[in-house]
C-alpha cells in the first residue's frame, strides 16, 4: 500500500504546531521544566516536559488532553484542505491516559467534569462535527495502532479519507506511580544513554490527514506515504518489554510494506530512556537489520518531548515526515555514551545532522506488550 | 462473511446467553475466582478480574481454548476490548492518596492499572494471545465500536479470530461519575470469518449484517435498513431511549441497560450475547443492537442474524 498523507498536526512542550516542533527538535531545545500542574512537595521528581497553556489561578485545570488533540486536529485538517467540517470523516484517536487527568481533578477537587469526556468524540462532535470517532487506549503504541486501524479502513473501501490522532496530557496517578519507585529521578530522558535513568512524561499531540491511494489528488500537500504498519501483543509482562515479540513487529511492518532493512534510511526510535526500552529495543533492531543496522540514521524525539505516551510514536511519524522534507535530522539530547548494544549504529547525536530520507521506520511500544512498527516513504 | 462462534456471560445472576435474554435483572455479584480460580487475580482491578473471567467463559464455549490449552494458533487471535469506566477508579483513588500522604503512600501494585490496556492486555497474557491487541474506551458505542473493529481485523487479514470483551465495573468512584449503579459485569464474544469457522467446525451462533456509525440514531437506523433484506423482528435499543419513541414502531425492543443498570462500554458486547439468547429462545428473526442516543456523540448499529436464517450458499 502507499496511502498518502496529506496534512500533518503536532503540539508538544517545544512547540504549538507542527514547524515549531521540528525547529525545536533540529535546534536542541528540549522542554523539560519545573513541573507546574501537580504539587511539587508530593513527589520526588520536579521536572516534566509539559505544555505551558495553563492560565488560570488554579495550578491545573481540566480538559486539557482534550484541547491539545483539537488543535493538532484542526492544524492536520486545516492543511490537507478539509477545513472545519469533519462530519462522515473517521476519525481514530490514539491515547494512553485519554481524560483520564479530568477524572482525578473532579474526584479530588470536586472540578466539573462528566463521563462523557472521558473519550474524545464529545469534543470532535462539537468542534468538527464529526460522529464516527474512536477514542483508543492502547497505552504508548496508541497512535500508531490507531494509524494501522485507520489504514485498513481506507484499504477496505470503507472511507475515503480518515484522521488519525494521538494525544496524552500527563495523569498524576501515572506519574506518581512511577515517582513511587524511582528514589533518584531521571534528569532528563536520555535515550539509549549507558547512564540513562528512566523516563520522563510529556504533553502532546499529533495528528495526520490519509487519503484513499486510489482517488484523485483532493488538494493538501503530500508529505509522504504510509508504507505498512505492524501490529503484535507480546503477551507476556504488563510493563516489561519484549526482545523477541519487538523484533517480529518490526519483521511484520517490513513485510506489510514490502521493504527490507537495507531500504530504511531512518529510523524513529520509540527511544523511552527506561533502562529495559532502550535495551529490548536495540538488540531487536539489530537483531532484524543483521548488517544492515549501521544503514539507516538513527533518532528519537523524547529526549525533547519527553515520553508523550499514546501520542509519542505518531509525534515520531510527523517528525519522520519533516525530515524527508527538509533533509535535517533532529538529535538526541544527552547521548554522550551510547549503550555497547548500540554499537555500529548511526545515531545522530547533539547536534541535527543532514541526510536525504526516502524511507523511515517509526516504534512505538507499549504497557501491555503492544507493539506497533510503520513504514513511512517520502513523496 | 463475519461470524460469532462464541458466547460468554457475566452478569450478576447471569452465565449464559440464555439466562443473559430471560433474566429480568441482577442477583447477587460475579465473582470471577469462581472461574479463575484466586491464584494472580489479588493485584488487578474489578473490571480486569471480570475481563478475565468472561475472556476464559468465551475461549471454552468457542473451543478455542481447552484443558487450559489454545487449540488454535495464538499469534493469530486479536484481543478487543471495551469499558469506559475500567481504570477510573485507580487514577482517582492513586490522585487521592497523593494528595493525602505524597507519592510514598502509594503501592508500586497499581502502576499496570493506571494505563487504560490493562484489561485488554492481561486477557493477552493469560492466554497467549499475539494478535492485535484494542482497548477501546469510546464513550456510549464503545461495545459496537469494538465488535466493528474486530471485524476490521478480521477483514484486513491482520487476525483470523477476534476475542471481543465488554466489561464495566461497579464501585463508589464511577456510580458518582455516573450517577448510577453501574452493572459490575460484562460478556463476550468470539468472531470468525466464516471460512475460518467451517476449518475447524465451529459452530455458528449468530452472523454479523451490516453496521454503521453517525450522528443520530434514526439515520443510522434507515441506513442499516437500506442494505438488509429483511427488517428486525428484534430490537435492543440504546440506554436512555424514550418508551414512548415511536422508532421502529411494533419491533420486540430490548432495553439492557434498564435491566442490569449502567452498561457504558459493555453494551454493545452485552446486547451481542442476549442477541445469542434470544436465537436460541426461538426467534430467529435479524436484530438490530443500537448505542448512542441522540444526547451522546454519535450513534452505532449492528444487525445480527440467526444462522438458521442465513441463506444456504449455492
Amino acid at each position: 500500500m502507499r496511502i498518502p498523507i496529506t496534512g500533518v498536526g503536532a503540539v508538544a512542550s517545544i512547540g504549538r504546531d507542527s514547524t515549531e516542533v521540528f525547529t525545536s527538535l533540529c535546534a536542541g531545545r528540549s522542554g523539560l521544566g519545573a513541573m507546574r500542574g501537580f504539587d511539587p512537595s508530593r513527589f520526588t521528581a520536579g521536572r516534566l516536559y509539559e505544555i505551558d497553556d495553563r492560565t488560570g489561578p488554579a495550578p491545573d485545570r481540566t480538559l486539557r488532553a482534550t484541547g491539545f488533540l483539537l488543535d493538532a486536529v484542526g492544524q492536520a485538517a486545516a492543511g490537507a484542505g478539509l477545513g472545519e467540517d469533519l462530519s462522515g470523516i473517521p476519525v481514530l484517536v490514539g491515547t494512553g491516559l485519554r481524560e483520564l487527568r479530568s477524572a482525578e481533578l473532579w474526584w479530588r477537587d470536586s472540578a466539573a467534569f462528566g463521563a462523557d469526556r472521558l473519550h474524545f468524540g464529545t469534543a470532535l462532535r462539537e468542534r468538527f462535527g464529526a460522529a464516527d470517532t474512536h477514542t483508543i487506549s492502547n497505552a504508548c503504541s496508541a497512535s500508531l495502532y490507531a494509524l494501522a486501524l485507520g489504514a485498513d479502513l481506507l484499504n477496505l473501501g470503507e472511507a475515503d479519507t480518515v484522521i488519525v490522532a494521538g494525544v496524552d496530557s500527563i495523569t498524576e496517578s501515572m506519574f506518581g506511580l512511577a515517582d513511587r519507585v524511582q528514589p533518584t529521578p531521571p534528569t532528563a530522558v536520555r535515550t539509549l544513554d549507558a547512564n540513562r535513568q528512566g523516563t520522563i512524561l510529556g504533553d502532546g499531540a499529533a495528528a495526520v490527514v490519509l487519503r484513499r491511494e486510489d482517488l484523485d489528488w483532493p488538494g493538501g500537500r503530500l508529505w509522504g506515504r504510509l508504507r505498512g504498519v505492524g501490529l503484535t501483543c507480546d503477551a507476556k509482562h504488563p510493563t516489561a518489554p519484549d526482545r523477541d515479540w519487538v523484533a517480529a513487529t518490526i519483521r511484520q511492518a517490513h513485510a506489510h510494506a514490502g521493504v527490507s532493512p537495507r531500504d530504511i534510511d531512518l529510523v524513529m526510535l520509540h527511544g523511552t530512556g527506561t533502562p529495559l526500552n532502550d535495551l529490548v529495543e536495540a538488540q531487536a533492531y539489530a537483531e532484524v537489520f543483521g548488517e544492515a543496522a549501521s544503514g539507516p540514521v538513527m533518532t528519537g524525539i523524547k529526549s525533547m518531548t519527553g515520553h508523550t505516551s499514546g501520542s509519542s510514536s505518531l509525534l515520531s511519524l510527523v517528525v519522520a515526515l519533516q525530515v524527508m522534507a527538509t533533509g535535517k535530522v533532529p538529535p538526541i539530547l544527552g547521548l554522550t555514551d551510547p549503550i555497547p548494544e548500540a554499537d555500529g549504529f548511526r545515531l545522530v547525536r547533539d547536534a541535527e545532522a543532514k541526510h536525504e530520507v526516502s524511507l523511515a521506520e517509526v516504534h512505538g511500544f507499549g504497557f501491555g506488550g503492544i507493539n506497533a512498527v510503520a513504514i513511512v516513504e517520502a513523496p | 462473511m463475519i461470524t460469532v462462534t462464541g458466547v460468554g456471560v457475566a452478569l450478576p445472576g447471569a452465565e449464559s446467553a440464555e439466562a443473559l435474554f430471560a433474566a429480568a435483572g441482577p442477583d447477587g455479584v460475579v465473582d470471577p475466582s469462581a472461574v479463575l480460580g484466586r491464584k494472580g487475580l489479588r493485584y488487578k482491578d474489578r473490571a480486569t478480574q471480570i475481563g478475565l473471567s468472561v475472556a476464559q467463559r468465551v475461549l471454552v464455549d468457542a473451543g478455542l481454548l481447552a484443558d487450559g490449552e489454545l487449540t488454535v494458533d495464538g499469534t493469530r487471535v486479536a484481543v478487543v476490548v471495551s469499558s469506559n469506566l475500567g481504570n477510573v477508579e485507580t487514577a482517582c483513588r492513586v490522585t487521592k492518596t497523593i494528595a493525602e500522604e505524597t507519592s510514598r503512600g502509594l503501592s508500586p501494585m497499581d502502576t499496570p492499572n493506571a494505563s487504560s490496556n490493562i484489561i485488554s492486555s492481561e486477557v493477552a497474557i493469560r492466554f497467549g494471545l499475539h494478535g492485535p491487541n484494542l482497548m477501546m474506551c469510546n464513550g456510549a458505542t464503545s461495545g459496537l465500536d469494538a465488535v466493528r473493529w474486530a471485524a476490521t481485523l478480521l477483514r484486513s487479514g491482520r487476525a483470523d479470530r477476534a476475542v471481543v470483551v465488554g466489561i464495566e465495573p461497579d464501585n463508589e468512584i464511577v456510580r458518582s461519575l455516573v450517577g448510577e449503579r453501574v452493572a459490575d459485569g460484562g460478556a463476550a464474544i468470539v468472531l470468525e470469518s466464516a471460512e475460518a469457522a467451517a476449518e475447524r467446525g465451529a459452530t455458528v451462533y449468530a452472523v454479523l449484517g451490516a453496521q454503521t456509525r453517525g450522528p443520530d440514531l434514526a439515520g443510522c437506523l434507515e441506513k442499516v435498513a437500506a442494505t438488509e433484506t429483511d427488517g428486525p423482528t428484534g430490537w435492543f435499543v440504546p440506554a436512555g431511549l424514550q418508551a414512548d419513541s415511536a422508532t421502529l414502531a411494533g419491533v420486540a425492543r430490548h432495553d439492557l441497560s434498564a435491566t442490569w443498570g449502567h452498561l457504558s462500554g459493555a453494551l454493545g458486547v452485552v446486547q451481542c450475547a442476549a442477541a445469542i439468547g434470544r436465537f436460541r429462545d426461538g426467534d430467529g428473526g435479524p436484530v438490530y443492537l443500537t448505542s448512542g442516543s441522540d444526547g451522546d456523540d454519535g450513534s452505532a448499529v449492528l444487525v445480527l442474524r440467526s444462522p438458521a436464517t442465513e441463506p444456504v450458499p449455492a
